[in-house]
């Protein structure tokens, strides 16, 4: 039975979509902190205000992230969410659970917490909704000892790494992702559990640049698939989509009819630096051109394919909008390898080099993507040591000055100030 | 390289006489004579001797002594 009144929140029910509304209240007939949940949501849309208290001193002992505070401001009216501590669960690489491990997480959080689940939070954890302080060290001896679970990021720490399904389940990958984001997962589990930074950081890893995880929008610094030498290129399986052989982009348009497949207008007029054409009936592409935007390999998934010697490209600085605006991240490294054997050594020095940098030049809550704007991007490729390329160039300088350094002119700046000075006496 | 003790013996009597309660990781290093990854990791084991508590908002951590951290839940409304 509803404990309060809901009639602004029954009206989200209405609609053609699945409804929050009634998710939360078929867990309230199991849990009863839910009926205040949404009591106090009303209230919330009622006041129009939050009535959540967010952040504090709670956690789990040596942890300083994984657990974020929440309180009612009217815990008196709905005394089931006087606390709803979110609890960060690092989720496996590319979200692969069993459901062996779903159901004894679950089994937990129905018996210590609201039963409420975000599946998954932008960062990518397993995201559990509401518990009191009580419980939280109740919580976490048990994920970590019957389940095999640990807690994931949450404030100026590293967050969880996150990456796509990459050699998994997808043909394009340029390096497996899911090792990757593995091993970086494991070997920084200090920075991720314990605050090391002026904000928060996130590494996110896609196997190719159709970038399924977002990096470049979402991660401070984004790990995306990449190969150095030429798309390769399967003549005969050209002919067969230009024939109706094969339907484009896997058939996954496939539930209305487009016509025949036109090869210049789905793939040639669109590539965004017009480097391919037809010779006869021959596919060719300019690849030093090529500005890996995979349109061409999407359409035509059985006659292109990435290169073979595969990597990855390292963007840095991405960030949502919080002070600046949303800023999408900038093309640092071009090109990496991705060597499970080496264990990634190549990816881990450009992290560590970035938060060296990072942690002596960052102010309070500033994304390293706005400590690279405000100091500038050429002091950061000094510092990652890495010789500009025409694409770190925004737009043509305004500024008609040219400032050199000491090391940059011959000679350098000293001179013998008091033979100067007896050419050109004061 | 800082004496650990001596860093973590700055990083206490900073947080008592702080007019803020708590204080970020950056506010520690303007006042704090070691490197930026050396205060880290004296701040940690402070918190792993009881001595220092983490305050976290959720999307920042700042670190404050016990008797002067206070939960959102003691702030009142």
């Amino acid at each position: 039975m509803p404990k309060h009144d809901t009639p602004l929140l029954d009206q989200l029910e209405s609609g053609p979509w699945p409804s929050f509304v009634t998710d939360i209240k078929r867990q309230a007939e199991k849990n009863d902190a839910c009926w205040d949940i949404l009591g106090q949501l009303e209230l919330s849309y009622v006041d129009k205000i939050t009535h959540w208290k967010h952040g504090g001193i709670v956690g789990v002992f040596g942890y300083g992230g994984g657990i974020v505070g929440r309180y009612s401001d009217v815990a008196a009216k709905f005394p089931g969410v006087a606390h709803f501590h979110t609890v960060r669960v690092n989720q496996p690489s590319s979200k692969f659970y069993s459901s062996e491990i779903l159901r004894k997480i679950m089994g937990i959080w129905d018996r210590r917490g609201s039963g409420m689940t975000n599946m998954h939070g932008s960062t990518g954890d397993l995201v559990l909704l509401g518990t009191f302080t009580e419980e939280l060290e109740e919580i976490f001896y048990e994920l970590t000892h019957d389940v095999g679970v640990d807690l994931g990021g949450s404030g100026g720490n590293l967050r969880t790494p996150s990456c796509c399904l990459g050699k998994a389940r997808c043909e394009w990958s340029c390096y497996d992702t899911q090792a990757a984001c593995h091993d970086i997962t494991m070997t920084y589990q200090d920075e991720l559990h314990r605050p090391a930074f002026p904000y928060k950081f996130k590494i996110k890893f896609s196997g190719c640049p159709n970038d399924c995880v977002a990096a470049i929008a979402r991660s401070d610094l984004a790990v995306i698939g990449n190969w150095k030498d030429d798309i390769r290129i399967d003549q005969a399986a050209v002919k067969g989509y230009l024939s109706g052989e094969f339907a484009a982009n896997g058939g996954a348009h496939g539930d209305r009819d487009w016509g025949p497949f036109n090869i210049n207008t789905e793939v040639l007029d669109l590539c965004p630096t017009g480097c391919m054409w037809m010779e006869g009936d021959t596919l060719k592409i300019d690849d030093a051109e090529c500005t890996r935007c995979m349109h061409c390999i999407n359409v035509m998934p059985r006659a292109l394919r990435p290169g073979l010697e595969q990597g990855a490209t390292i963007l840095i600085g991405a960030k949502a909008p919080i002070l600046d605006g949303a800023q999408i991240a900038t093309m640092i490294v071009p090109f990496i390898k991705m060597d499970p054997e080496n264990d990634f050594e190549e990816l881990k020095d450009i992290i560590e080099k970035c938060w060296d940098w990072w942690m002596e030049e960052g102010k309070n809550r500033e994304r390293i993507g706005e400590s690279i704007q405000r100091i500038g991007l050429p002091t950061f490729l000094q510092v990652m040591e890495v010789e500009p390329l025409p694409q770190h160039v925004k737009e043509p300088r305004s500024n008609p000055y040219v400032f050199w350094k000491a090391e940059e002119v011959p000679g350098g700046f000293e001179r013998d100030l008091a033979e100067f000075r007896k050419r050109n006496p004061m | 390289m800082a004496d650990k003790e001596e860093t973590k013996a700055q990083i206490l009597a900073l947080l008592t006489k702080s007019k803020k309660p708590a204080l970020y990781l950056k506010d520690m290093q303007k006042k704090v004579d070691a490197k930026p990854r050396e205060i880290k990791n004296a701040a940690n084991e402070l918190v792993k001797e009881q001595k220092v508590m983490f305050w976290s908002s959720g999307s920042s951590t700042m670190y404050a002594l016990p008797d002067r951290a206070k939960d959102e839940d003691a702030r009142g409304v």
